[in-house]
C-alpha cells in the first residue's frame, strides 16, 4: 500500500465531513467511508497473508513481513483515527456506548506501548544471536578449514542456542540478577556469558507478562451488533482488534518477558468481510504457535528459525568434525553456512529499521491516546 | 600482501632481497608511534618474510623444523594454563607477558604458513593446523581472562559525594490544602546542583591499573581476527555492570502501566530518583563507559563506539520509557516542578547524549532524547495550565472563617515562589503560550523603565497567574455576608500576595509598579473595612450642633448607650476575625485607634458634666485597651468589663 493511497483516503474523509457536515445523509457517507476502509484493511491483511512460507526475502514472519505489518498497523492507526476524530463534535465521542469504549481502547493503548517496549528489548536479543551466527559463520567460513576453526564455531553456536532458547519466565531472570560474580576459579566462569541478556533490562518491569497483557487486552473485546455495527463502535472495535492483533503478531514472533501461556485465540469475529484474511493469519500464527510453544523458543520470527534450525545442524556437524573431513559434509556444511550468513545479513540490514518501526508505533500509540484523550475532554460534559 | 603469495624464492638473489626486506621492516617495527593499523602490517610483513626465509631453508629442511620448534614452544607456554585453575593475570605480569607472546608468536606462525600455499607441503599443512587449533584455545582463553579482569577489577563508584539528592518538598494541589504551610522553604537544599556544576566528571569503572592488561589482550585478539569474541565479552560484562549499578541507585524498570497507576507521592520520588539518576549515569558513569571502550579499543574504527552503543542502549531505553510515561500522565499541578526538572535535566544533558552517540548507529539513541525533551516540555506547559485551572476553578461553599488568609493563596504564593528557579526553562516554553483570554491582566503600564524581567513570558504568567487567583479570592470573599469581614478578608490575602512577592524574587518579575498598585489595594480594603466597621459606630459620638457647648442628659445618655452595645458588637465579632500579620494587624488597629479613640474622647471631654453617670460603660482607655483584642482569632466578650 502507498502513501498515495493513505492521504487520498485521508482527504476524502476530510473534504466529505466538510461537505456534508450536520446535513442529512451524513450517516451515509460514514457508513460508506467504513465500508472502503475496511475494504482496504481488508486488501493489506490479505497482502500479508498471502506471503509465501519460505522465501529468501518476504517470507511469512520474517523481519520484511514484520515491517510491512507494522507499516500497516501505521496506517490503520491513521485512518482509523481520522474516521473517529477528523471534523467530528467531541460531544459524540463522549456519548454511550463510546464514552465506554474509548477509555477501554486507552487501556489497550497502554498496554500496547509496554508490549513494544518489550518488543524492542527481544529485537535486541536477535541482535545478540546475529552477533554470535555472524562468529559462526566467520569460523566456518575460514580456509583453510581445521579443528581450531570447527571448535571456534562451535562455542559460538552453542551460545547463541542458549541464547535462544532463553528461558522468558521470570524466575530465571531474577537468577541470573542475583548471580554474584565469584569465580577466581575457572570452573564456575565456563558458560556464564551465554545467559547474559536474561538480565535486568531484558524486562519490561518485576512481574509482567505479556502473554497476560494480551489477555487483559482482550476483555471485553466484541464485535459490535446491530444498528452500532455500522456507526461509531465500528472504527474503535477495528482500532482495538487490529492493535490487540498486531501486538500478539509481535510476542509471538520476537523474544518477550514471559510469554508461557500466550492465548492462541483473539476475539475475531469471522462472519465480517474485512477480518478474513486477518483471521487466516492468526490462525496460521496460532497452529505454529502451539507446535513450538512447549519447546521453549525465541520466538516465530522467521529468520530465527531458520538460524535455529541451521545453528542445530552445524552444531552437529563441528562436534563430530575431523581434519579434514568429507569432502561431501564439507560442501553441504558450506550450503548452509552460506545460508546462515544469508540470515546474518538479512538480520543486519532488517533489525535496526525493525526497532525503529516498533519505536515509531510506540511514539504513534502515545500521540494518538493524548488526541483520544484531549477529545474526552473537549467532550466531557461540563461539571 | 597479495602479491608476496605468488612466489617462493628459488635463488640466492632473491635470498638477499628478503633479507634485505627483512631487516628494513624489522628496523621499521622497531618504531614508536606507529599506527596499530600499521604496526600490524609491519607485524604481517615480519611473520611472512621470516616464513619464506624458512622456507627457503626447507630445502635442507630446516625451516619448517625451525617453524615446528617454535610452535612446539608456543604450545607449550600455552597448554600449561589449561590445566591450571588460576587465572592468569592473577598469576603475576610475568606469567601474563610470557602468555601473550606465545599466543603472539602462534599468531605469526598462523599468518606466516597462510601465507604459503599450503598444498605443496603435508607437513607445512599439519603445523599449520596444530598452529591454528592453539591459537583456537588461547583466544578462548583470552576471552575468559578477559571477563575475569573486568569483573575482578570492575570499581563501582558511590554517587553520594558527586550530586546531593534534591529534597525540596512537594507542593501538593488538594482540595483541602493539607499540605500547604507557609514554613521558608530553605532555597539552597532545593537545587544544589546546577546544570553545569558537574562538568566532567569520569570515573575508572574498570581499575586503572588493569587496562594496559585489557589493552594487551584486544590487541592480540584482534589482530587474530577474534575481534568480535572480544566485543561480545566486554559488551556481556559491561551491560551488567551498569544494569547492577542502575539497580544499585535504586532505580527499577517499570512499566508504562505501573507509571500511569502511581500514586503521587510515590511517582514523585520516583521523577525525583530519575533525574538523579539521569544525571549520574549520563555524566558519569556513560562518561567513563565511552572513556573505557576508547580507552581499550581506540583505533580499531568503529568498534569502540558500537561496543559501547550495545552497553548503553538497554538501560538508556529504560530511563527513557519512565520519561515517556511521566509526560503521557495526568497533567496535574503538581508535577510541575518535577516536570521541570527532568525537562531541565534532559536539556543540559542534550550535548553530553549527542557527543556519546554521534556515530551514525546512536543517532536511535539521540532522537530518543529530543523527542522526550519535547514531550517534557509539552507536558510540562499542560501542567502549568493544569495550575491555572485548578487556581480559577477552586470553588467554596462557605466563607473562611476569620477572615484570614485563604489557603489557596498560600498554596499559590508558595508554589510560584520557585518558579525564579526556572526561569529560563519557563520563558523558553512559555514563549509561545498565550494565557486565556477571560484571564487578561490588565497589565501595568511599566514604561521606558521596563526591566527585561518584568516583561519575559514567565513574568506575564506570572501576573495572570495571580490575577486568577485574585478575581477567586474576590468570589470568595462574597460568601462574607458582613462587608467589614469581606474587605479584612481581602486586605489579608492581597497584604499576603504582596508580602510574599516582595520577600522573594518574586519581585523582580512583578515589579515595583505592580507591588505599588497592590499596596494601594490592600490598604483601600483597610480603609473600606474602617469605614464599614466604625463609621455608623463613630456616628454616636458626632456632635450634631457643633456651635452648642454641650448636648442633653438625654441625648447623651442615648448616645452613649448607642455607642457602647455597638461597640460590644463590634468587639464580640471582631475579635474572632483573623490578621495573621501582626504589622497588619498594629497598623489597622492604630489606625482604628485614631479614629474611635480620639471621637470617644472628644465626645466625653465635652460632656464632661455628664461623665460620672452610670451611663458611661468604657473609659477611653478601656476602649483603647479594647482595640487591642480585635483580629486576635478568638471571639471574647465585654460583658463585665467595669473591672478593667
Amino acid at each position: 500500500m502507498t502513501g498515495t493511497d493513505q492521504s487520498s483516503f485521508l482527504g476524502r474523509i476530510s473534504i466529505r465531513r466538510n461537505q456534508v457536515n450536520a446535513m442529512e445523509g451524513y450517516h451515509e457517507q460514514e457508513i460508506e467511508d467504513l465500508e472502503l476502509f475496511q475494504k482496504q484493511l481488508s486488501d493489506r491483511f490479505a497482502e500479508l497473508l498471502s506471503a509465501p512460507d519460505d522465501a529468501p526475502t518476504e517470507a511469512f514472519l520474517s523481519i520484511s513481513w514484520i515491517r510491512k505489518l507494522l507499516d500497516v498497523f501505521l496506517c490503520c492507526e491513521t485512518e482509523c483515527k481520522a474516521i473517529l476524530l477528523m471534523e467530528r463534535d467531541a460531544a459524540q465521542i463522549s456519548k454511550p456506548p463510546l464514552d465506554r469504549l474509548i477509555p477501554e481502547l486507552l487501556e489497550r493503548v497502554v498496554k500496547a506501548m509496554d508490549i513494544c517496549n518489550a518488543a524492542t528489548n527481544g529485537v535486541e536479543l536477535v541482535r545478540h544471536c546475529q552477533k554470535l551466527a555472524e562468529i559462526a559463520v566467520s569460523a566456518l567460513e575460514q580456509k583453510p578449514f581445521g579443528e581450531g576453526q570447527a571448535r571456534r564455531a562451535k562455542k559460538a553456536l552453542v551460545s547463541l542456542m542458549s541464547a535462544m532458547h532463553v528461558d522468558d519466565k521470570e524466575s530465571s531472570v531474577q537468577k541470573t540478577a542475583e548471580r554474584s560474580w565469584s569465580f577466581g576459579r575457572r570452573s564456575g566462569n565456563k558458560d556464564r556469558h551465554h545467559g547474559h541478556y536474561r538480565s535486568l533490562s531484558w524486562q519490561v518491569a518485576k512481574h509482567w507478562s505479556a502473554s497476560k497483557q494480551i489477555h487483559a487486552m482482550t476483555m471485553n473485546l466484541a464485535a459490535p451488533r446491530g444498528p452500532e455495527a455500522s456507526c461509531l463502535p465500528a472504527p474503535v472495535y477495528i482500532l482495538s482488534l487490529i492493535i490487540v492483533f498486531v501486538m500478539w503478531v509481535l510476542i509471538a514472533a520476537i523474544p518477550c518477558q514471559e510469554r508461557s501461556g500466550l492465548t492462541t485465540h483473539l476475539p475475531i469475529n469471522k462472519h465480517v468481510n474485512w477480518t478474513h484474511s486477518l483471521a487466516g493469519i492468526h490462525d496460521k500464527i496460532g497452529e505454529e504457535w502451539k507446535k513450538k510453544e512447549k519447546k521453549g523458543m525465541a520466538g516465530l520470527l522467521y529468520e530465527m528459525q531458520k538460524m535455529e534450525k541451521l545453528g542445530q545442524s552445524l552444531i552437529e556437524f563441528t562436534d563430530s568434525y575431523q581434519f579434514p573431513g568429507e569432502k561431501e559434509k564439507l560442501d553441504e556444511v558450506a550450503a548452509q553456512v552460506a545460508e546462515l550468513a544469508e540470515v546474518c545479513r538479512r538480520m543486519d540490514e532488517g533489525l535496526v529499521p525493525l526497532q525503529m518501526l516498533i519505536r515509531e508505533a510506540f511514539h504513534r500509540l502515545v500521540r494518538n491516546r493524548t488526541e483520544f484523550l484531549d477529545v474526552l475532554e473537549q467532550g466531557a460534559p461540563v461539571v | 600482501m597479495d602479491g608476496c603469495q605468488s612466489g617462493v624464492p628459488t635463488y640466492e638473489g632473491d635470498l638477499h632481497v628478503v633479507a634485505a626486506a627483512h631487516h628494513i621492516v624489522k628496523a621499521l617495527g622497531a618504531t614508536k608511534n606507529l599506527s596499530d593499523d600499521l604496526r600490524k602490517i609491519l607485524i604481517d610483513l615480519d611473520s611472512h618474510l621470516s616464513m619464506i626465509t624458512s622456507n627457503i631453508d626447507s630445502k635442507g629442511g630446516r625451516g619448517l623444523v625451525d617453524v615446528e620448534e617454535r610452535l612446539d614452544q608456543a604450545e607449550r607456554k600455552i597448554m600449561r594454563w589449561e590445566t591450571d585453575p588460576m587465572m592468569i593475570w592473577d598469576s603475576g605480569p610475568k606469567e601474563a607477558s610470557d602468555y601473550l607472546e606465545a599466543v603472539d608468536e602462534t599468531g605469526k606462525l598462523v599468518d606466516g604458513l597462510r601465507g604459503l600455499s599450503v598444498h605443496e607441503n603435508r607437513k607445512q599443512k599439519e603445523i599449520l593446523h596444530r598452529a591454528m587449533n592453539i591459537l583456537q584455545m588461547a583466544m578462548s582463553r583470552l576471552e575468559e581472562e578477559l571477563i575475569h579482569i573486568l569483573v575482578r577489577h570492575g570499581q563501582q563508584f558511590e554517587p553520594k559525594h558527586m550530586y546531593s539528592r534534591s529534597i525540596r518538598k512537594d507542593i501538593v494541589y488538594d482540595e483541602s490544602f493539607i499540605s500547604v504551610e507557609d514554613e521558608p522553604i530553605k532555597e539552597t537544599s532545593s537545587r544544589n546542583y546546577s546544570n553545569d556544576e558537574s562538568g566532567e566528571c569520569i570515573v575508572d569503572l574498570v581499575h586503572a591499573d588493569v587496562i594496559p592488561d585489557i589493552k594487551s589482550i584486544a590487541k592480540v585478539m584482534f589482530t587474530s581476527n577474534y575481534g568480535p569474541e572480544f566485543c561480545e565479552a566486554l559488551i556481556s560484562v559491561q551491560k551488567e555492570a551498569l544494569e547492577q549499578y542502575f539497580s544499585f541507585l535504586g532505580t527499577e524498570n517499570l512499566s508504562i502501566e505501573d507509571v500511569l497507576k502511581m500514586e503521587w507521592t510515590c511517582l514523585s520520588s520516583k521523577m525525583n530518583k530519575w533525574t538523579w539518576s539521569m544525571k549520574i549515569i549520563v555524566r558519569v558513569y556513560l562518561a567513563s563507559e565511552k572513556q573505557l571502550c576508547d580507552q581499550v579499543l581506540g583505533g580499531l574504527g568503529s568498534v569502540s563506539s558500537y561496543c559501547f552503543l550495545e552497553i548503553s542502549k538497554a538501560t538508556i531505553l529504560c530511563l527513557l520509557n519512565f520519561g515517556e510515561a511521566v509526560a503521557m500522565g495526568p497533567h496535574r499541578p503538581e508535577k510541575l516542578l518535577r516536570l521541570l526538572d527532568m525537562y531541565e535535566t534532559l536539556a543540559c544533558l542534550l550535548r553530553d547524549i549527542d557527543t556519546l552517540f554521534s556515530e551514525e548507529a546512536g543517532s536511535f539513541i539521540q532522537l530518543q532524547f529530543h523527542e522526550l525533551l519535547e514531550r517534557l516540555g509539552e507536558s510540562a506547559i499542560a501542567a502549568f495550565e493544569a495550575f491555572r485551572v485548578a487556581i480559577s476553578s477552586n470553588g467554596s461553599l462557605y466563607p473562611f472563617a476569620g477572615g484570614g488568609v485563604h489557603p489557596l493563596n498560600k498554596y499559590v504564593m508558595n508554589y510560584i515562589r520557585m518558579f525564579p528557579e526556572y526561569c529560563n526553562t519557563l520563558n523558553l516554553l512559555l514563549k509561545n503560550q498565550h494565557p486565556g483570554v477571560a484571564d487578561q491582566v490588565t497589565e501595568p503600564d511599566y514604561g521606558l523603565d521596563a526591566s527585561l524581567l518584568t516583561s519575559c513570558p514567565m513574568a506575564y504568567h506570572l501576573r495572570s497567574i495571580t490575577s486568577c487567583l485574585e478575581s477567586n479570592l474576590h468570589k470568595k470573599s462574597q460568601l462574607y455576608k458582613d462587608e467589614a469581614l469581606q474587605h479584612i478578608f481581602l486586605m489579608n490575602n492581597i497584604h499576603y500576595l504582596v508580602q510574599k512577592v516582595k520577600g522573594s524574587e518574586l519581585r523582580l518579575f512583578f515589579g515595583d509598579e505592580w507591588i505599588r498598585k497592590h499596596n494601594a489595594m490592600f490598604q483601600q480594603h483597610a480603609m473600606n473595612y474602617e469605614r464599614a466597621t466604625w463609621s455608623s459606630v463613630v456616628s454616636f459620638l458626632k456632635d450634631d450642633n457643633p456651635g452648642s457647648s454641650s448636648m442633653s442628659k438625654s441625648t447623651f445618655k442615648e448616645r452613649c448607650k448607642g455607642f457602647s452595645v455597638a461597640f460590644e458588637e463590634v468587639y464580640k465579632t471582631q475579635t474572632s476575625w483573623s490578621i495573621p500579620d501582626p504589622e497588619l494587624r498594629e497598623d489597622l488597629r492604630i489606625s482604628t485607634s485614631l479614629k474611635v479613640v480620639l471621637a470617644y474622647r472628644t465626645f466625653l471631654g465635652r460632656n464632661l458634666a455628664y461623665t460620672d453617670d452610670k451611663c458611661v460603660k468604657h473609659t477611653v482607655e478601656h476602649v483603647e485597651n479594647s482595640l487591642l483584642d480585635l483580629f486576635e482569632g478568638s471571639s471574647r466578650s465585654l460583658r463585665n468589663s467595669r473591672r478593667w
